[in-house]
């Protein structure tokens, strides 16, 4: 049961808290640290562990990808497409590679799951566009990070 | 019934059953490799052996037959010592092959080096490797897969009649290949791959298609012949992939034809009609349900009409185009055809004397149940023609008339027709078959029709109310 104190009508209006919150915000303002950075201009120094951008790495300028789909398998939100062909010299590789980037959500269990050390989550985290990308199997050949 | 002991549980068995299949009833699993139910024992992979109370050895339960009393460990403390070793014994120079591999995901060698193997390997002189060879059209060999457990020479020489698998050299060095090198000959090569429990044998036509897991599997019945061979297919996103063989003793055992195997390929091919189409001048031109359903009753309108049914169709679909035929077309005669030369039920016979009949459709049977008659001359007077077919069936040569096909047709097939009406194909309905045996056996959909094509009730639905 909700007790209503009795309050004069001085204390409505809330004079003395009202002062007091000004006050510490005035002091925060003039004299406390500053959390927030003027962004594009300032960066950021973030964990060499954060999951951004895809890639697919690669050895000797070959992918280490063989298309052995356990990374679309255990993607939980559905966003890699990959097809399967035979190389010339009858290696198995994917004939294309493709990632929804907009249907990930960037928990990093494709990059757990990979068993030939092939897709990796590079540390960009500057990918927003103004279209709907789909990151194609040229674009993630693309090297991106020391991962 | 006698009775045996396993791992303290007692069953039954009959005399003279093997202590893998009696052990499977009694809900333990003894791991086998070399071990096939349908293929003799050679008790070769030793991963099967088991403690046998009174018996000083371990002994291969594929191989010794359950006797009264007797109290069978499979879990005793040197059997499961013994299933270790020879797991790291046959992974000594198995390739770490699994994420290019087609078998994985349904592999023996896998599933029970998870099961019953270490997770380290103790190996660290180099892997044995072979060079391999092309097996002809079906089959693709990687012999550094191989195990050695022999099913395949064993059912070359038991089941498909040939024997054309060999071991050559011996120890170490032991190479399953064909004799002389040679391609497969058989037309039941695909069981190969069903049989082989690693991936030293898989479908050249699967190869790198599809990882197994994804597919969804539907239990169904293969239209290749007349036989009617329990079957899986295999798909994933309104697409088959493959279909393998389903056991069922009474009918096909554990195996399936190459024909029928790969016969579901005609479901995706780019020529087959999947949209209502009339002919025009320049061939036949696609449209909506309506307007063709229009066209194929002007074509048909006051004309004396036979109506052709494939022996391919399900036992439900051949009803309803009774009906069908008798209430719209009173009078007109309903033949059916499949097969070049077989009329009826009675030619059919073994084509060879694995599983192969002579009739190619898979319900001749059933129609002859229906009291069908087979489609031998078109009768005098004929002027118009209706065709059901479910795709499998052969046409049969007709004179030059208007026709209106209703069902899965190819594009050259279907050019001089005047109206298609595009139907589902095997794959794509349930229903029910009747083989040589007259066994009534279930097709169950697997996939979606493709395109517009639509289910035979619903075309003929339209039909009568449109």
């Amino acid at each position: 049961m909700l007790v209503k104190g009795k309050k004069t009508l001085f204390q409505d209006f809330y004079f003395f808290e009202t002062l007091t919150g000004m006050i510490i915000t005035l002091k925060e303002f003039f004299f406390g640290t500053k959390v927030t950075i003027s962004y594009p201009e300032e960066r950021r120094q973030y964990s060499e562990r954060l999951r951004g951008q895809h890639y697919i790495k690669a050895t000797n300028g070959v992918e280490n990808c063989t298309a052995c789909m356990l990374c679309p398998t255990v993607c939980p939100s559905e966003c890699i497409h990959i097809e399967a062909g035979e190389r010339q010299d009858k290696e198995k590789y994917p004939k294309t590679f493709e990632i929804d980037i907009l249907r990930c959500c960037f928990c990093g269990m494709c990059e757990e799951a990979c068993p030939k050390d092939a897709i990796k989550l590079s540390t960009i985290m500057e990918m927003s566009t103004s279209y709907r990308p789909i990151y194609d199997r040229a674009f993630l050949s693309e090297q991106r990070g020391n991962k | 019934m006698p009775k045996c002991v396993i791992d303290g549980r007692e069953v039954e068995f009959a005399p003279g059953e093997n202590l893998v299949e009696v052990a499977k009833r009694a809900g333990v699993n003894i791991p086998v490799f070399c071990y096939h139910p349908g293929l003799s024992v050679v008790a070769q992979c030793r991963m099967c052996a088991v403690e046998i109370e009174k018996m000083p050895k371990l002994q291969t339960a594929c191989s010794t037959a359950a006797t009264e009393g007797m109290a069978v460990k499979t879990q005793s403390e040197r059997a499961i010592k013994n299933q270790k070793s020879i797991m790291e014994f046959l992974l000594l120079n198995h390739p770490l092959d699994c994420p290019i591999c087609d078998k994985s995901g349904e592999c023996d060698l896998q599933d029970q080096s998870y099961d019953y193997g270490s997770p380290y390997s103790r190996m660290t002189e180099e892997k044995r490797t072979y060079i391999d060879l092309d097996m002809g059209p079906v089959i693709v060999k990687n012999m550094n897969r191989c195990i050695h457990c022999t099913r395949c020479i064993r059912y070359g020489e038991q089941i498909a009649g040939i024997h054309e698998m060999v071991a050559i050299r011996r120890g170490n060095d032991t190479e399953i290949t064909t004799i002389d090198g040679k391609p497969l000959q058989t037309a039941y090569a695909g069981n190969y791959a069903d049989i082989c429990p690693t991936g030293s044998l898989t479908l050249k036509d699967f190869r790198f298609k599809k990882r197994v897991w994804l597919l969804k599997r539907t239990a169904t019945v293969c239209e290749g012949c007349a036989r009617g061979c329990a079957m899986e297919a295999h798909a994933e996103n309104n697409i088959v992939y493959r279909c393998v063989a389903r056991e069922n003793l009474e009918v096909n055992q554990y195996w399936l034809c190459d024909e029928g195997r790969f016969n579901f390929h005609y479901l995706h091919e780019t020529d087959r009609v999947v949209e209502p189409a009339i002919s025009s001048a320049s061939g036949l031109v696609i449209t909506e349900w309506k307007a063709a359903v229009d066209a194929a009753k002007a074509t048909l309108k006051g004309r004396k009409a036979l109506a052709l049914i494939g022996s391919d169709l399900t036992q439900e679909e051949a009803k309803d185009i009774q009906e069908f035929i008798g209430k719209s077309f009173p009078g007109a005669p309903l033949l059916h055809f499949g097969t070049p030369g077989i009329h009826s039920a009675r030619e059919d016979a073994d084509e060879d004397k694995i599983l192969k009949r002579k009739s190619k459709t898979s319900n001749l049977h059933g129609f002859e149940k229906l009291g069908l008659k087979g489609f031998e001359s078109v009768p005098s007077g004929t002027e118009a023609v209706i065709v059901f077919r479910g795709g499998r069936a052969m046409l049969p040569k007709l004179p030059t008339l208007p026709t209106v096909g209703v069902g899965v047709f190819k594009k050259q097939e279907a050019d001089k027709f005047a109206t298609v009406l595009p139907g589902a194909a095997f794959a794509e309905k349930s229903g029910t078959i009747v083989n040589f045996q007259g066994r009534e056996q279930k097709l169950v959909r697997a996939i979606l029709p493709p395109g517009k094509s639509k289910a035979l009730s619903e075309i003929l639905m339209i039909w009568s109310h449109a």
